[in-house]
This record gives C-alpha cells, structure tokens and sequence, in this order.
C-alpha cells in the first residue's frame, strides 16, 4: 500500500507549497520582532503603551500559530500527496481563505486596537473596558473563524483522500495492521499515519473553534446573548491546544523521511510506530484540560485525568520518535547538511521540550506556575526549537532537491545561532517562571526584567538566524528546477 | 519550595536529553552495520520504556495525593475564615484582607465581568496559590498563612489592557 500514487506533477506543487513557506516563514520573523519588543518592554528598555503591548501579544501569539500551521500543512501536503490523490484547488482555496483571515485579523489589531490575546476568552471580545470596539472584535473573530475554515477545507480534503485511497481513517492509522488482520508489509506509511492523525485532531479542533467563535460573535453584535463562560473556555483550549499541537505532528513528517534518507538506513513502520500514533491521537484529543488544572470549577476527574494524559502523552515522542531518530542516526555515517542537521536539532528540540511541559502539567507545579512565563518557556522550545526546525529542515531539503542553490558557511552560521537564541529565549522565560513572573504582563516589577532584557538580546539574533533561513528558501523559489533532480520523486524509505 | 523542585527536576531530565542527542550527534560520524545497531537499542528500548513509564506513574500517582481542590480537615474548634473574592476590570473587590498567621482561610473567588486569574503572591513576590475567578462560577482557594507580612494579589488570567494594574494587597500578622 505504500507505492506512491498520488502528485503526477511534484514539481509543479513545489512552487503551491514554496508559497505557504515562503508566506510562513516571513510571517515567523515578523512575529519575533514582535516577541523581541515585548521583550524588551518587560525588561524596562523601551516604552511602549499598555494598549500597544497586548495588541503586540494578540497578533504574536495568533500570527506564530497561523504561521506555522500553514507552513506545517504544505509540508504535510507535499509528502501526503504522493500516497494520495490531494486536491490543489483546495490547497489553493486553502491558502486564499487563509490569507484573507490574515488581514482580518491584522486590520483588526492594528487599526481596530483589537488585543484579547488569542485565546480571546469569552466574554472579553464584548467586554474589552472600552479599550477596542465591535468592528474590532469582529474583524479579528471573523477573521479567525475564514482561516480555520481554510484549514477545515484542507482536512477534509485530506481525510477524503486518505479514506479513497485506505478505506478509512482508521485503516490510515493502521488499526486494520494493529489488529493482525492485515500484514506489517501492508501498513501505511508514515506519512499516512502521520496525516491521518492530524486530520482527525485537527477537524475536531477546528470544529470547536468555529463554535466558540460563532458564540463570541453573536455575543458581540448581541450582549444579551449569553452562553457558559467555562464551557466557552472549553471549547477554546480544545481548539488552541490541539490546534497548536497538531504543527508538530505534521511537520514531523520531515523527521520521518529526511533522517532515514540523509543515513541511508530503514526506518519501518511498526507495530509499536502504530500504537503510538493512535495514543497520539486520543491523548492529543484530550489532554487540553491540562490548560484549566486552575478551573476548580471544572469536574475533578476531568483535572486529574488532565494531568495523567499529559504524562502519557510523553511516551510516543520519548519512546517511539524520538528514539527512533536517535536509531536511525547512531553509528550511521550520516551526511551532515542543513536539512538534517535542522531535522536533528529539531527531534532535540521536541524531546526536550516534554520535560518542562510534564513539570507543568503536574497540577501541585501548575498551582504555582500556571500563567507564568514558565508556560511559554515550554511551548517555545516546542514550537522555536521543534516544530518551525523541522520546517526550516524542509526547507534547505526543498532547495537541495529542486534547485541549485548551494548551502554556505552563513547558513551554517544561522545552523548555530539559531539554535543557541532559541534555547537562551526559552531558558529566560523559565527561569522567569522560576521565579513567578507572571505571563501576558506589559510591565515588570524589576526582580522580574533581566531575563526578558536576555531574551530580547536573544531574539534579536534570532531574527537574523531566521533571516538568512528564508533568504536561502526565497533564493530557492527564484531558482526552482534548476537542478532537474528526481529525488523528490522517489519513495521515500 | 514548589517552583525550586520544578526547577531543578526539569534541569536534570533536560540534561540529560542534551547529552544523550549530543552523543549521538558525535557518534554519528562511526559508520556501522544497522542491524546489529537495531537489535541492541531495541532491546534496550524495553528497559528504557519500563523504567520510563515506572517514573511517570510514581511521580503521577505522588503529585496527585493533594490537590489544592480538596477540602483540608480543619481541628476542633478550627473554623476556616470566608472570604469572598470578586473579580472586577481591574481590581480586587475582598470582603477582608487582614488575617492572623495560622488562620485558616477560603477564598471564594468569582469574577464580575470576565475571566480573571487569583494569584497570592508572599513578600518574596512568589506564587504561594492560585485560581481561576470566572463569572458565574466560584472557585475556592484554601490557605493558611504561616509568615506575617504583606501579600499581594496579582491578576494571572489577560483581562483587558490594564490586566497588569490589577494588583491587591492582604496582610497577614502574628
């Protein structure tokens, strides 16, 4: 079943998903410029006013997402289509709808003073004590809710193909192979597997958001519309939280063919690589209670069970994955380069970035770190050192294999430099949670402001990293097909 | 101290993430046959997934014996001081803020408008606890205080743009 079918013009898509790369990578940047001045605000090294800040953390924390997730969907897309039959007018559609909500919500927080941060909890979008408006409100939660309806076109397609092609998303995850009934040789890729669970996370997700969105709109235009505030909360992180996570499970996809190809070795789909996956997929469904341990409204079993799923949801990554990567590379002679050096480093970044989340989620440790900047200490190097790695990783691959763009000792330079001022902006905003900083403040007391001032420092070289990153990448796009290989076209192992 | 012992367990199993990934990295630049390589480390695997998952069950099953949901069992005699909380853009409307060390005290906290975040922090400006003050619900934060001095309140859930002014103070005397 894992003879490639699908994408009869690969080299066609290449240029399709160079776009959601391109658009995702400029996006990343800017938004570290934006991390970088909220920073530095914190640290008491530049002014900027209370309504500026949050209107700098609304777009931050949206855009990075947005950002990743698009990029992270054309990754997925370009390997997925090679075992499936995607279609590009959806992916077109996809990338329309999601630039659309783009601006929205740009208009909205820049023009509009809109600043509820992403979460947008209800009631705050109605309730903003007068500091932005209905236009506001609604620019930015219309905008939200075109762009997850761009990303729930995607997933249908997606889910659409995987079912045509295996019979069932549950057949994509491989139970058909878990349950014996059907031989190891026979399983899906994967790439499928991998695809498979985002499709089924993601649509729930975005079903979810679409919800709450719908809600938080009508209670804008119309007050008297009311509606639970904890179940609003609900819905919310079930759309954040699986949201956000999913970025990794997609763009892990790149681990999965880059490593084993780079260290000539085999990387098979088990049994176990099966199981995994499917506890992915139900952990990653449930665990989002672990952003509401300081809800003592909510159902205690719900918390509790928040706190073991998270722990449990450790154990794909820490026993399957990433050992897995860690296999294929030990004692393998593998050929150093950008893409996997990026993929590496990206494993690396995802594996440790467990630890702190499990710390976090351990309901004793949130009771006193929940909503400080432990919280993005973890996410950072998930999200920083992770996921966009392995994007980044994609892209120098993309380039190696489709054009003539030759990798310097800058890119190198960038390899490091990025790598050590992500690790430093993560580090910071531990220790800041250490020391109960709380997060989301537009000013600290001043215990609080050296390991922002760090940060910025951090970031600023981040940003320069990430520039030379995506300049290669746009060098790239220029060049497309100069170099007539047909690697990208080969199975992968 | 909470925050400390988060610290310090996340140094240490991070630590160790870093040398394992940079031992790899190092030893990657040997070029041996991969089966042999896959037989050892899968074996391996086994030990490493059950002294892992062992690890994980402990520590969950430890951690969750208190929660700061439960109720505590107050002595005789030894009524806990109620104290409503309410939640306003922006600030703290409290029914008391002065209390003896050794008192034992329920916060009852809820919110007037939206969501808001009841962070107690001690004079060292460390979270001692912390709830959610919602509208149209009311969580309970249980404490006793066991140092005098000035405690401050500070939003922890963004409210609005001036959810950092949101700032209280409770005092607590022998």
């Amino acid at each position: 079943m894992s003879t490639v079918i699908g994408n009869n013009k690969p080299k066609s898509n290449n240029k399709l998903i160079g776009t959601s790369l391109v658009i995702g990578g400029v996006v990343i940047a800017a938004m570290m410029i934006f991390g970088i001045l909220m920073l530095l605000a914190q640290g008491g090294v530049i002014s900027v006013s209370d309504a500026m800040f949050y209107q700098f953390l609304t777009i931050h924390g949206t855009g990075m997402i947005g950002a990743a997730a698009l990029a992270a969907a054309g990754v997925m897309w370009y390997f997925l289509s090679r075992y499936v039959n995607l279609s590009r007018k959806v992916f077109i559609w996809f990338l329309a709808l999601v630039l659309i909500g783009v601006v929205m919500v740009v208009v909205g927080v820049f023009s509009f003073k809109f600043a509820s941060a992403w979460t947008f909890l209800y009631p705050l979008p109605a309730i903003s004590a007068s500091a932005w408006g209905t236009i506001g409100a609604l620019l930015y939660l219309i905008g939200m809710l075109i762009l997850g309806t761009g990303f729930l076109l995607l997933y249908i397609d997606t889910g659409r193909a995987i079912i045509k092609t295996y019979g069932s998303l549950g057949k994509g995850l491989g139970w058909d192979v878990i349950s014996g009934k059907k031989r190891l040789e026979d399983a899906p890729p994967k790439v499928v597997v991998a695809s498979t669970m985002v499709t089924i996370v993601n649509t729930s997700a975005l079903i979810a958001g679409a919800t709450v969105l719908i809600m938080n709109i009508i209670n804008v235009i119309n007050p008297s519309f009311t509606f639970d505030p904890l179940l609003a909360k609900n819905l919310t992180y079930a759309f954040g939280h699986i949201f956000a996570n999913a970025i990794i499970y997609m763009a892990v996809i790149v681990v999965y063919e880059l490593l084993p190809k780079y260290a000539n070795r085999k990387w098979a789909v088990t049994k176990l690589f099966l199981v995994a996956w499917t506890m992915s997929t139900v952990f990653t469904l449930l665990i989002y209670t672990h952003h509401m341990l300081m809800d003592f409204a909510m159902p205690k079993w719900m918390l509790i069970m928040g706190q073991a799923l998270s722990y449990a949801n450790g154990l794909p990554v820490l026993v399957v994955t990433a050992y897995g990567a860690l296999q294929v590379v030990h004692k393998s002679g593998i050929k150093w380069d950008m893409a996997s050096g990026l993929a590496f480093l990206s494993m690396f970044g995802w594996t440790v970035g467990v630890v702190p989340a499990i710390v976090d989620a351990t309901i004793v440790v949130n009771h006193v770190m929940h909503n400080t900047k432990w919280v993005p200490g973890h996410f950072h190097m998930y999200m920083g050192l992770g996921a966009v790695v392995m994007l980044f990783s994609f892209m120098y691959y993309l380039a190696k294999i489709d054009s003539n763009v030759k990798e310097s000792k800058l890119d190198k330079i960038a390899f490091w430099c990025y790598a050590l001022a992500i690790f430093s902006v993560s580090a910071q905003f531990l220790v800041s949670g250490a020391l109960s900083t709380p997060r989301r403040w537009a000013i600290h007391y001043p215990g609080w402001m050296t390991p922002a001032v760090f940060g910025a420092i951090a970031g600023v070289f981040l940003v320069i990293a990430t520039s030379i990153f995506i300049i290669h990448f746009v060098r790239y796009m220029k060049n497309r097909g100069t170099l007539g290989s047909d690697m990208n076209e080969q199975e992968t192992a | 101290m909470v925050q400390t012992a988060a610290w310090v367990t996340s140094l240490v199993f991070m630590s160790l993430v870093v040398v394992v990934y940079a031992v790899v990295a190092w030893k990657s630049k040997e070029k041996s046959d991969y089966e042999p390589i896959k037989k050892k480390w899968n074996k391996a695997r086994k030990v490493y997934a059950t002294t892992l998952v062992t690890i994980l069950l402990v520590v969950c099953i430890y951690t969750l014996r208190e929660l700061p949901y439960d109720l505590p069992i107050y002595g005789e005699g030894q009524d806990p001081t109620v104290v409503d909380v309410e939640a306003v853009q922006f600030g703290w409307l409290m029914s008391e803020t002065e209390f003896k060390v050794g008192e034992p005290i329920e916060f009852d906290v809820t919110s007037k408008d939206v969501n808001h975040g009841f962070g107690i922090y001690d004079e060292d400006m460390t979270i001692i606890a912390q709830t959610q003050a919602m509208p149209e619900y009311t969580n309970t934060v249980y404490i006793t205080f066991t140092k005098p001095g000035t405690y401050k309140i500070l939003c922890l859930e963004y409210c609005g743009t001036a959810h950092h002014y949101m700032v209280s103070e409770l005092t607590v005397t022998e």
